[in-house]
């Protein structure tokens, strides 16, 4: 006699064990699954605590970046000029050191106009609106304290190169170290006081009366350019008819 | 009961656990994308949250760092096709959560993105998109509740016939 599938030889008493057995065992593999679940929800949290509060990471390139220009001058409502004063090309930038999308912005055209920017060829007009957060507030206010300091451009793409980050004073001053390779402590205290607070906030004044309400938001030469339409090679163009002029 | 309806009837059970397959990659396949695209950027997602001015700043923080690893495991959850009933059951309650805080943003005149895939926040005055954004949700809820009521699904690890006992 052929041997019989397994399951027929079994009793219905045998088959209703095993099912119940295998009913447990499930129950099991669902309590282990559900605290796998929870474990790396944790871990999860921990993770992105850990990525917003960490120090912040060197940027080569910002060291070199604010070389040749001036200490800026803080004006209430009026933006921080990164560049040269006379240069032929103004490009105002509106953006929010927490605004993801200026991150993005930053990272596809910071390159560009960074070296306009060495050039003489293009000056930035910088209004760091603060809308989002805390954090968005206290990088304002750091901003404004480097560029009094002398290094706002390095510190500038610092600080859009560490966007994940939460911006405490610390982070904001360890930036700095990082960028100047030793800050003034006058600049520690500039950020640590939020020395200009008030100033951050005639910025968020200041764009809303210039009709900016998003971020980022870039003018070339006060015409507000859709930044959805610029690549790189366009925003060049735009340079360089602007230095020809 | 009619011969045609019980050949129609035989003709669904035959189709269901392909369905289902469908139902549950597509939706494990929307759920990992959407918590990825957050995950990488904890700032936006807790902002994506904050724009809906619902929850408790505390609260904004572990929903914005939390939901998207939700959002990836229930993902790979589907993905294997483990628990399917019970995986797709909070898929669905997730999603009308989701859903009425969209419907909630529109109601009280909020201008923000939805967050869903990343971004998120405040837009500009007619550049919301609730509409199509509670139409996609919707769909993805007829996707999860689909899986609730037809768990078995082909390509999965779970023993189907368990799951439909339980």
């Amino acid at each position: 006699m052929s041997p019989q599938p397994k399951g027929r030889s079994q009793s219905r008493a045998e088959q209703e064990e095993l099912l119940a057995s295998r009913l447990r065992e499930r129950r099991v593999f669902a309590i282990v699954a559900a605290a796998l679940v929870v474990v790396f929800l944790g871990a999860g949290i921990a993770f992105q605590s850990w990525r917003t509060s960490r120090a912040p990471s060197a940027v080569p390139a910002a060291a070199s970046d604010s070389a040749g220009f001036a200490p800026v001058t803080l004006t209430s409502g009026k933006p921080i000029l990164l560049g040269r004063a006379n240069a032929p090309l103004v490009i105002a930038l509106y953006e929010d050191f927490h605004c993801g999308h200026c991150a993005d912005f930053e990272e596809e055209f910071g390159p560009t106009l960074a070296a306009a920017q060495q050039t003489g060829t293009v000056a930035v007009e910088l209004y760091p609106m603060a809308f989002i957060d805390d954090g968005s507030r206290a990088a304002s206010n750091a901003m404004a304290c480097a560029a009094e300091a002398g290094f706002g451009q390095g510190y500038y793409r610092a600080l859009f190169a560490n966007a994940s980050l939460r911006w405490s004073s610390e982070q904001l001053t360890t930036l700095a170290e990082q960028v100047t390779g030793g800050a003034p402590a006058s600049f520690d205290t500039c950020v640590t006081t939020a020395a200009h607070a008030d100033w951050v906030q005639s910025i968020n004044t200041a764009a809303a009366a210039n009709g900016v309400t998003q971020t980022p938001t870039m003018f070339v030469d006060n015409q507000r350019v859709d930044i959805a339409t610029v690549t790189p090679a366009s925003l060049n163009t735009m340079i360089s008819e602007a230095a020809s002029k | 009961m009619s011969r045609t309806y019980q050949r129609r009837h035989a003709r669904v059970d035959k189709a269901a656990p392909w369905l289902s397959m469908f139902a549950r990659l597509v939706l494990a396949g929307v759920l990992i994308a959407a918590g990825l695209l957050k995950v990488v950027d904890p700032q936006s997602s807790v902002q994506a949250v904050r724009g809906y001015e619902l929850l408790p700043p505390t609260l904004e923080t572990a929903v914005g760092w939390g939901l998207p690893f939700v959002e990836i495991a229930l993902g790979l959850l589907l993905f294997a096709g483990v628990f399917t009933r019970v995986v797709a059951a909070a898929v669905a309650v997730l999603v009308v959560v989701f859903i009425a805080a969209v419907v909630s943003a529109a109601v009280r005149g909020l201008t923000i993105d939805c967050g869903c895939f990343g971004g998120g926040g405040t837009v500009g005055i007619g550049q919301t998109e609730y509409g199509w954004e509670i139409v996609r949700d919707l769909g993805l809820l007829l996707l999860a509740v689909w899986l609730v009521w037809k768990p078995r699904s082909r390509l999965s690890l779970d023993r189907a016939d368990l799951e439909e006992l339980e």
